[in-house]
């Protein structure tokens, strides 16, 4: 027996999920016309949860696994340009505090993932992906497995990493409103151009509906990349 | 502040900014925190990066077949009947039920991962996998084969998961603070992180009998025998990728005949390690590094990177536990002490106001 489908299945929802919350951001915020540095993110969350629900259910996928290949090297050569333009820009620093490393990360452990996937089976002609768990799909193994688990470590360090500052922000603003009111409307101040910009998008809108506010805000983001960092890893794990 | 995430000890590790709030500082400024990690914190972040990757390894294809419950099965023998018959009554339930249990199972973990992560349910995340560590190393390891004689350092005694549930304990999101009313009034200045929530002699104590059971269980006759170490290294070697496979073989060649010099020098080991905590700054620091060295050394060669690589592993084994169990008795340094006094101060002279913008 291998990993039963309905929990593969389960993971690809999640990420189905997490595609149709990209798509609606990049649609709602119209990312595009603040720049490429909104789009890049929801771009890339929307092909990696495809790319993730195809692979983990193979009637969901959707591009051979070349082209995919080709996506994610796209964006892993695009994440680390501007991570390497940030680190010339702020200095190392750079690497650590910003949104671009961990996106860097991702897209390139799914480039690796579909570079790594062995051969497909006989009578699988599109090489589409497919886990080992994958009804009607032939197992298969990942190519430098020693890879897999580095990149799947990363991945799981970035989640926590990313759940921590999560929490510790959202802890920190509700102490803030029940006892700094000064502060709190910091909150409220746009942000300047150097300013992250999932956090211009997200945090002020009183005169923003609150499910556009919730869609839009950069925990929203946030969670997205925590599921399909944890989802990632567990694809690469099982497939060692 | 969050008193979850210790009051008064953000400076001691110099902050990174956040993910969220790079860029101006807008969200750092929101509360005025110092934007700074503690040590503790780090340390529970890496607790809940073992569970998720132990969730993770959960639902891997080996453990939906019957190898699983067969493993778990195995742990009973050797191990008195009153410890070995819960044992054989799991191994059958998880046999019978398999997929559900595991996923269950798979699904627990993967809650108190991020639990821990999660500073809200930091508290309960941390008790719960204290009870579910216990439970797993009596029911799932056979108390590490600590009663039946197969336990070695070199194969995660005394079971990796019951060191889960003593980091769990030391790295408990409290401190040992008097207080009166809302107003803190003393604080002992804890020398090292494991000594914050539990008194200072008891944290050395734990370690002591952590590492002095680790050099007793090097000398154990079985462990001690002519072939054992080298066996025991040779045998990790199967279904590893050539590298580490590589490294292991060479290992085993390196001990094979040598095994009562091998458990000598690994209990000579860790008797210095267990007495090291004891030592004053440097040297305690110098036998803490020596840990790490053995932990790694142990984890690589004795544990083949606790098998993950294999496709069979369910959790990364006690190597790195015994590496973050190192990091929580760091001794805490002169400046760190220096600069979490400064911090007391000045936040009891701003109590009651909200502090100041702290630029980005």
């Amino acid at each position: 027996m291998l990993t039963p489908g309905w929990i593969l299945d389960s993971f690809a929802a999640v990420m189905l999920g997490v595609a149709a919350l990209s798509a609606a951001r990049l649609v709602l915020a119209r990312s595009w016309r603040r720049g490429a540095g909104l789009a890049d993110i929801d771009l890339a969350h929307l092909l990696m949860g495809a790319a993730m629900a195809g692979t983990l259910a193979p009637g969901l996928a959707t591009l051979p696994r070349t082209a995919w290949a080709v996506c994610f090297g796209v964006l892993t050569a695009w994440f680390g340009w501007r991570l390497a333009r940030d680190a010339r820009a702020n200095g190392t620093r750079a690497l650590a505090s910003g949104h671009r490393a961990p996106h860097l990360v991702h897209s390139a452990a799914m480039l690796y993932m579909f570079l790594a996937l062995a051969a497909p089976a006989a009578g699988n002609d599109q090489g589409t992906a497919g886990m080992a768990g994958s009804p009607g799909n032939a197992a298969q193994a990942l190519s430098l497995p020693t890879l897999a688990l580095v990149f799947a470590l990363a991945l799981i360090g970035y989640g926590v990493w990313d759940i921590d500052q999560l929490s510790g922000r959202r802890y920190r603003l509700a102490l803030a409103v029940t006892g700094a009111q000064e502060p709190l409307a910091g909150v409220s101040v746009s942000p300047g151009p150097a300013a992250f910009d999932s956090t211009a998008v997200g945090t002020t809108t009183a005169d923003r509906p609150a499910a556009r506010a919730v869609l839009l805000s950069p925990d929203t983001t946030v969670g997205c990349r925590i599921a399909m960092g944890v989802t990632m890893a567990l694809m690469l794990l099982i497939m060692i | 502040v969050s008193d979850i995430a210790a009051p008064g000890e953000r400076l001691h590790w110099p902050g990174v900014p956040s993910a969220l709030d790079s860029g101006d500082g807008a969200a750092g400024r929101v509360a005025g925190v110092v934007r700074a990690r503690d040590a503790r914190r780090a340390l529970q972040l890496a607790l809940a990066g073992c569970w998720l990757l132990d969730a993770v390894l959960q639902f891997q294809p080996a453990m939906f077949t019957r190898t699983f419950s067969d493993t778990i099965g195995a742990a009973a023998a050797g191990n008195p009947a009153v410890i070995a018959r819960p044992i054989t009554w799991d191994a059958n339930l998880v046999g019978h039920h398999l997929v559900p249990l595991n996923a269950l199972f798979a699904a627990i973990q993967l809650l108190l991962g991020l639990g821990i992560a999660f500073r809200p349910t930091v508290r309960p995340a941390l008790a719960a996998s204290v009870a579910w560590a216990v439970a797993v190393w009596w029911l799932g390891e056979g108390l590490g084969g600590v009663l039946n004689g197969t336990a070695s350092p070199l194969n995660g005694a005394p079971g990796a998961v019951i060191l889960y549930a003593l980091l769990a304990v030391l790295l408990w999101p409290a401190d040992s603070v008097a207080t009166t009313g809302r107003h803190r009034v003393g604080r002992a200045v804890a020398p090292f992180t494991a000594a914050k929530a539990i008194p200072a002699p008891l944290a050395r104590a734990l370690w002591l009998v952590l590492w002095l059971s680790l050099a007793f269980f090097a000398l154990t006759p079985a462990n001690r025998a002519p072939r054992a170490v080298g066996g025991m290294i040779a045998f990790m070697a199967s279904g590893e990728p050539g590298w580490l496979a590589g490294l292991d073989r060479g290992a085993a060649a390196l001990v094979s005949g040598q095994g009562l010099a091998a458990s000598a020098a690994l209990a000579a080991a860790c008797t210095a390690i267990a007495a090291g905590v004891y030592l004053p700054g440097q040297a305690a620091a110098c036998t803490l590094l020596l840990a790490i060295v053995v932990a790694t050394l142990i984890w690589v060669f004795g544990e083949a990177l606790g098998g993950i690589l294999t496709g069979g592993g369910t959790d990364p084994n006690s190597g790195p536990l015994l590496v973050l169990l190192a990091l929580a008795y760091w001794p805490a340094t002169t400046r760190g002490a220096q600069e979490r006094g400064r911090c007391r101060g000045s936040g009891r002279a701003r109590r009651g106001r909200p502090s100041p913008a702290r630029p980005a």
